[in-house]
C-alpha cells in the first residue's frame, strides 16, 4: 500500500521511442501487461524486454492471460504471475510455459479468479489496506494464496483482498495523440474493452504502444473513446502480433499453433531465437512474418 | 457411445441447455461461448423469447457465434450487434444485489475435474511431492460467477473417470457440500456431459437422463464415483426437427458439429 510519502513520479506524457519505453523497466519490478485471451498483448515491447534480459518480474496480466505472459515465463523473466488464468483458447487449454514453470515450482502463482483480480487492483487505486469481496470463500484460492483471507462479518463470509500496485504498465491500444490521449476505434469486438484503463490507473508509469499516432483533433472528435490520458505513447503497427488488436486485426492462430509446437517439442529456445533474439527490431519481425500474412489478418468492417 | 447420424453431440447438448433457459434469465458466457451462445439463441427463438443475453445479443440480429472475447473472422460485424459497450471490470457487477444491474443470473462452468458434490477444479492436481502435479489454466471467472449467479450449469465435453472424481484436488467453484459448510444456498442445477445429464439430490450428483447414444453401464463405468441411480431414468429427449432447423440456421459455420472432435467419452 502506498502512503503519502510514496507519491511516485510518473513518466512525462508524450511520444517516446522503444529505447525509452523499455529503459524504464528494471529487474524485480511489478509490471502490468494488456492482453485478454488473444486481445491486445503488447508483443513488440515484450520482445524487446526479453532481449534486454530483464528478470525477476512480477506480472499483472489478464485476468485471462495468454502469450504475453507465457513468452516472458518461457524466456526466464518472471518470478511471479498475478492473473486468474493463462491459456491459449482453442489451441492449448493451459499455456505451455506457464504450465511447465508452475509444475516445476519455478514461478509463484498468485491464485485468484477474475473478480478477485479486479478487486485487488481497485484496492490499489483507492490506496486502502484491503477490500472485501462476497465470493471465493470455500474455494482453494484463499488456501493457495496466503495474501487472501476468509473473514466473517455478521454471520456472512467474505474474502479480504490486499491491494496490487504496479510500477509500470505496457499496454497495446488503438490510437493516441502526442498529448498521450489513448483510444480504441469504434469497431471493437462486441464493444468490449478489457483491462487497459484499469491497469493504467493502477500504475505509476504507463507506456501505450498503438497502431497509429493521430493528431489531437482526431482524438477530440470522439472524447468518449479516450480511456487513458497522459500516457507515454509509441506507434507500433502490428504491435500485438500474433495477438489481435481491437478494431484493427484478428489473432494469428497459426502462429500460436507454431509456438505451441515448439513448446511440445521442447524447443522453445529455438522459437525465441527465431522470433526474438535474431530480430534487430520490430521491422525485422514484420518482415519475417510477411506483409501478406499480416494483411490477411486485417478486419474488414470499419 | 454410439454415433448418431441425425445430429451431433454438440447439437444435442445445445438443445438440452436451451430447454433450461427461461424468459426471466439473463445469461453470460465464458469459454466455449459459441456452444452456449447457440443454445441461448435457440432458446430465444423457440422457448423463451424474453431471454436476455449480455450486450443485448439476440437471435433476430445478424448472428455470429464467436468466442466471448475475440473473433477469428475478419468479416465480423459484432460491433453492430450490441446495445452497450463495456470494460472487463463490469464483471464485478455479478455481486450487485439488484437483479437488473447484475452481470447475469445464469452461467455455465466447466472444469478439469468435477466431483460428486458439484465442486469444479480448473487449478490443477497435486501429489505428495508436488503442489502442482498438473497445473491447470486457473479459475478464470468461474469462482465468483458460479457462486453469485441465481442458477448455473456445469457442462463437460469429456465424460471419464479422470474428469468425474469423488473429490476434486483443488476447488475453483464450490459445490453443495462446500456451500453447506459456509451456510450459503445455491449450487449447480445440472451437469451435462456427452453421455448423460446429471442433476443433484441432497447435494449429490444423480443421473437424470441418459442420451440414446449411451447406456447406464457406460455412464457408471466412466464416472469415478457412484452417482445416485434412480429407479426410472429417462432417455434424454433428442433434438426435434424444429430445434435442429433453427440451430443449423444459427450455426452457419458448423461449430456444434465440429465440436464433436473435442468430445472424449
Amino acid at each position: 500500500m502506498k502512503n503519502k510519502n510514496q507519491l511516485l513520479k510518473s513518466g512525462e506524457a508524450g511520444i517516446i521511442d522503444m529505447k525509452k519505453a523499455v529503459g524504464q523497466l528494471k529487474s524485480g519490478m511489478t509490471i502490468g501487461l494488456s492482453g485478454f485471451s488473444y486481445m491486445n498483448p503488447p508483443m513488440a515491447i515484450i520482445r524487446e524486454i526479453i532481449k534486454k534480459k530483464i528478470n525477476n518480474l512480477t506480472i499483472v496480466s489478464g485476468p485471462t492471460s495468454g502469450i504475453e505472459t507465457d513468452i516472458l515465463i518461457g524466456a526466464g523473466c518472471v518470478k511471479k504471475v498475478i492473473t486468474s488464468c493463462v491459456a491459449f483458447e482453442k489451441i492449448e487449454g493451459v499455456a505451455p510455459n506457464f504450465r511447465k514453470a508452475a509444475e516445476n515450482n519455478e514461478i509463484e502463482v498468485w491464485e485468484c479468479d477474475e473478480c478477485i483480480w479486479h478487486v485487488a487492483l481497485k484496492a490499489g487505486i483507492q490506496n486502502v489496506p484491503y477490500m472485501l469481496w462476497p465470493a471465493g470463500f470455500g474455494s482453494s484460492i484463499p488456501r493457495l494464496n496466503e495474501d487472501i483471507k476468509e473473514i466473517k462479518i455478521n454471520g456472512k463470509y467474505y474474502l479480504k483482498i490486499p491491494p496490487i500496485n504496479i510500477d509500470i504498465s505496457f499496454l497495446h491500444c488503438g490510437i493516441a495523440d502526442s498529448k498521450g490521449n489513448v483510444q480504441f476505434p469504434n469497431n471493437i469486438f462486441l464493444g468490449r474493452l478489457f483491462c487497459e484503463q484499469e491497469l493504467a490507473e493502477s500504475s505509476t508509469k504507463v507506456v501505450c504502444s498503438v497502431e497509429k499516432i493521430v493528431n489531437n483533433v482526431a482524438i477530440m472528435r470522439h472524447p468518449e473513446r479516450t480511456i487513458i490520458r497522459n500516457a507515454q505513447v509509441i506507434e507500433i503497427p502490428f504491435g500485438a502480433h500474433p495477438g489481435a488488436s481491437n478494431g484493427f486485426y484478428i489473432p494469428d492462430l497459426n502462429h500460436y499453433k507454431e509456438y505451441a509446437r515448439y513448446c511440445r517439442e521442447r524447443k522453445f529456445n529455438d522459437y525465441l531465437k527465431k522470433y526474438v533474439f535474431n530480430m534487430k527490431n520490430h521491422e525485422d519481425y514484420i518482415k519475417l512474418i510477411g506483409k501478406n500474412e499480416l494483411n490477411s489478418l486485417k478486419l474488414k468492417n470499419k | 457411445m454410439k454415433i448418431n447420424k441425425n445430429h451431433s453431440i454438440g447439437e444435442l447438448l445445445a438443445c438440452v441447455i436451451a430447454r433450461e433457459l427461461k424468459n426471466d434469465d439473463t445469461v453470460a458466457f465464458g469459454l466455449h461461448a459459441e456452444f452456449t451462445l447457440a443454445a441461448a439463441f435457440l432458446a430465444q427463438k423457440l422457448y423463451s423469447p424474453k431471454l436476455k443475453i449480455r450486450h443485448g445479443l439476440s437471435v433476430n440480429n445478424v448472428v455470429e457465434l464467436n468466442p466471448a472475447a475475440w473473433t477469428s473472422n475478419v468479416d465480423s460485424k459484432s460491433h453492430l450487434l450490441v446495445q452497450y459497450n463495456e470494460k472487463h471490470d463490469s464483471i464485478l457487477s455479478i455481486a450487485n444485489p439488484n437483479e437488473q444491474n447484475k452481470l447475469c443470473d445464469t452461467f455455465f462452468v466447466s472444469g478439469l475435474q468435477i466431483d460428486k458434490s458439484g465442486n469444479t477444479n480448473l487449478i490443477g492436481t497435486k501429489d505428495e511431492n508436488r503442489k502442482f502435479k498438473f497445473r491447470g489454466p486457473g479459475s478464470i471467472g468461474t469462482t465468483s460467477i458460479a457462486q453469485l449467479s441465481k442458477k448455473y450449469f456445469i457442462f463437460s465435453l469429456e465424460h471419464s473417470k479422470r474428469r468425474f472424481v469423488e473429490e476434486v484436488y483443488y476447488i475453483s467453484s464450490i459445490g453443495y457440500n462446500t456451500r453447506k459448510k459456509y451456510g450459503i444456498a445455491g449450487g449447480p442445477l445440472l451437469c451435462i456431459t456427452p453421455l448423460c445429464v446429471f442433476d443433484f439430490e441432497n447435494g449429490i450428483m444423480r443421473i437424470k437422463s441418459i442420451h440414446s447414444s449411451s447406456n447406464l453401464q457406460e455412464v457408471l463405468d466412466k464416472t469415478g464415483f457412484q452417482p445416485i441411480v434412480p429407479k426410472n431414468i429417462e432417455i434424454t429427449k433428442e433434438p426435434s426437427k424444429d430445434e435442429l432447423k433453427i440451430l443449423r440456421q444459427i450455426d452457419k459455420e458448423g461449430f456444434l458439429i465440429n465440436m464433436d472432435s473435442e468430445i472424449v467419452a
